[in-house]
């Protein structure tokens, strides 16, 4: 790509940031996707204008519109609703830059970039963490309620399990690993259902993938706890924080950061470093990881501010987050995290990408026969 | 009602409810003058989209507007709306034509009306009710269909697409393209003009709806008028959601983002067009018009996205005014 003209710097860039249909306020996907736009506002200096269509059926023709308009330096498409939409619109304007955030269209076209995440490297640090979280609560069985059997779906099961077996080869101790998809991400009593399932056959950690689907899971661990009058089993949220809906029971949430997606795109178009493709994004650009205690603290300020944080105030929720965390979560673990940590950020540990069903089934199956190198690419 | 005072208390409705709109967004801190413009120059200025807004909504309009003709509420536009996409989409999936998936979802929409109104006439069943219920038992067998069965396993988050072959495209007309399936909408309210107003059919939709005993009297059978206007409604509806996925969406997604709602604001969109298929085409374009203009509106002024809707909700609630008042002075003289 050609480098930015003198003319292009000193005239603002205008991005628009165009939501799927949930819009904000969902506390989670659409809200940070705005987030990263805020930051970019603030620190690059772009102005921001956002649009929600009200139906698929109006993704196309707004596409279009904008597109032909060419008032803006770059559309952000937050969410894989945008994919169809997007594919029908990118050759019939080249000099349109497009951001898909989240999916991707598998074309290759020079005016749209496709962000995608690294499951695999956050989910393998929740294997590691989960695993000792089990064993502080006298168990050994680790276990996620998951959605469809999707490839977004099979990046989290070979970086969970291969967390897991991490840790079991680092400790020398014996985890078991049950991954249940319940073939949903938005019915929260199949997530409920699947999680008291889960919860008899004494799995102790519970990681949700599986969007709405998991609050299900957040009520089922909720409920097994208060019945037997003490934590018995812990659950790990995902995307978002999401340790304020309980942080008694949910001290842990893999990140998966929409923010910095959307401001990675926009740096791409002021920095003028854009280059069509795919990006993907992991621990190392700090696209995927482990929510810290600053994470939490926004995440529970921001359901505080829409009313969603009942009885607790943010401070409430990170005081109990960072107890259970060091309650449940060993030194040694928190050692072998980081190192795995470490070592994936140096490019040493690199995870396959599997392109059939058959090959992510290969994968699993090596894994849990403790072949670890199976979830590699060859350096 | 003559029709020069109905279009002069239309107006006044109009103009009342952007009159109160207008305040709401100075309250609220907004630049209304701005955010007026850019509401309707926006869509006028790209008639594609406006087209491709309103054809469903003029299907779903007339939906509830004829079987409303003989004083029967038909709120399963919505269930009607659904089974005529997933059927129009399996079909045109399975077959790849255009005109067969077109008379699939026609006729299962009207079904689901004849059904409906059989249920009242010989079961006296409220339609209201069972159109109800039909609706959400329409809707999760869409869903899981679409979730289950018909999902494209490269987009599983999404249906299977129409194929081209059956795709109903666009007519380039130079400046403006149109897009095909609006022509057929309005072609079908035309049609339905003259079926309400220039048939002994519509003729005697209307007397069973003013008076069913005066029909049973001038020798009607109110039961028979009735099944035949729900399942022509029906059928209304269920081309609609056919025209929606053959000529726009070509595929249906999870969340069903597309399909769901469009069948009550067809309601709103009868009601606008005082149920007559002209007014309802008119209607139906100035209501896509205010939700293209509500996006456009966020987008350049920073109003909630919510605006398009609040502002439909007052032109429906200002517009019945007028009838209301003529139903409490004609009771008043009655007593």
């Amino acid at each position: 790509m050609a480098p930015p003209k003198p003319t292009e710097t000193a005239k603002k860039v205008k991005v628009a940031i165009l939501f799927d249909m949930g819009g904000r306020g969902d506390l989670s996907f659409n809200d940070m996707a705005y987030l990263g736009a805020s930051r970019a506002e603030k620190e690059l200096g772009v102005q921001i204008e956002t649009l929600t269509p009200k139906s698929l059926a109006d993704m196309v023709p707004v596409l279009e519109d904008l597109s032909k308009r060419g008032d803006y330096d770059l559309l952000v498409l937050v969410g894989f609703l945008w994919t169809d939409a997007l594919n029908k619109t990118a050759d019939k304007f080249p000099n349109q830059k497009f951001a898909l955030i989240d999916a991707s269209t598998r074309v290759q076209r020079a005016n749209e970039v496709d962000l995608l995440f690294r499951e695999q490297e956050c989910a393998a640090m929740v294997g590691v963490l989960a695993s000792s979280m089990a064993k502080s609560l006298g168990g050994n069985k680790v276990g996620a309620v998951a959605g469809m059997d999707i490839p977004p779906l099979w990046k989290f099961h070979i970086g969970y399990l291969y967390g897991v077996k991490y840790y079991e080869k680092k400790t020398g101790d014996r985890i078991d690993f049950i991954w249940q998809y319940t073939g949903t991400f938005t019915d929260t009593q199949a997530g409920y259902n699947a999680a008291m399932t889960l919860l008899q056959q004494d799995v102790k950690v519970l990681y949700g993938l599986a969007g709405l689907t998991h609050v299900g899971m957040f009520n089922a661990v909720k409920e097994w706890n208060e019945r037997q009058g003490k934590i018995a089993a812990l659950a790990i949220g995902q995307d978002a924080s999401q340790e304020w809906i309980s942080p008694m029971n949910i001290p842990l949430s893999g990140s998966k950061r929409v923010d910095v997606a959307v401001y990675t795109a926009i740096e791409m178009v002021v920095r003028g470093t854009w280059k069509g493709g795919i990006v993907t994004l992991g621990l190392k650009e700090g696209g995927v990881g482990v929510w810290d205690l600053e994470g939490v603290r926004e995440f529970a300020t921001l359901a505080a501010e829409t009313k969603q944080l009942k009885d607790m105030t943010p401070d409430d929720v990170v005081r109990i987050v960072e107890s259970q965390r060091k309650a449940y979560i060993s030194a040694d673990a928190q050692r072998i995290a980081d190192e795995l940590r470490q070592r994936i950020v140096n490019g040493e540990i690199k995870f396959k990408m599997p392109a059939t069903h058959e090959e992510y089934d290969y994968i699993v199956r090596e894994l849990l026969a403790g072949n670890l190198d199976a979830a590699l690419e060859r350096s | 009602m003559p029709r020069s005072s109905l279009i002069i208390e239309i107006s006044i409705s109009v103009l009342l409810s952007f009159l109160s709109g207008y305040l709401m967004l100075l309250v609220m801190g907004y630049d209304a003058s701005r955010v007026f413009t850019i509401v309707l120059s926006d869509a006028l200025r790209n008639p594609h989209y406006l087209m491709i807004r309103s054809t469903p909504l003029i299907l779903t309009a007339l939906a509830f507007s004829i079987p409303s003709l003989t004083g029967v509420f038909n709120i399963g536009g919505e269930g009607q709306f659904y089974l005529g996409a997933l059927l129009s989409l399996m079909v045109s999936y399975l077959l790849g034509s255009s005109p067969l998936a077109l008379a699939t979802g026609c006729a299962s929409g009207g079904l689901l009306g004849l059904v409906i109104a059989l249920i009242r006439v010989r079961r006296g069943v409220n339609e209201v009710v069972t159109s109800i219920m039909l609706n959400w038992i329409i809707y999760f067998l869409l869903a899981y269909s679409v979730t289950m069965h018909l999902y494209d396993p490269m987009m599983p988050y999404q249906s299977v697409s129409v194929p081209k072959a059956a795709r109903i495209g666009n007519l380039d007309l130079g400046p403006v393209s149109v897009p095909l399936i609006f022509p057929i909408a309005v072609l079908t309210s035309i049609a339905m003009y003259f079926v309400i107003f220039h048939s002994s059919l519509g003729y005697e939709m209307r007397v069973v709806g003013s008076s069913p005993k005066s029909a049973r009297y001038a020798g009607f059978n109110p039961e028979r008028v009735i099944v035949i206007s729900m399942a022509l409604g029906g059928a209304m509806s269920g081309l609609g959601g056919s025209l929606l996925i053959l000529g726009h969406t070509h595929a249906i997604d999870s969340t069903m983002s597309g399909l769901y709602g469009m069948g009550f604001a067809g309601i709103g969109a009868g009601l606008l067009g005082r149920n007559n298929p002209v007014g309802i085409v008119l209607s139906s374009m100035f209501l896509s018009l205010l939700i293209i203009g509500g996006e456009a509106a966020e987008l350049r002024a920073g109003v909630p996205t919510e605006l398009a809707d609040v502002f439909i909700g007052i032109i429906v609630i200002v517009l019945s005014i007028p009838h209301l008042a003529r139903v409490i002075v004609s009771r008043r003289v009655a007593s």
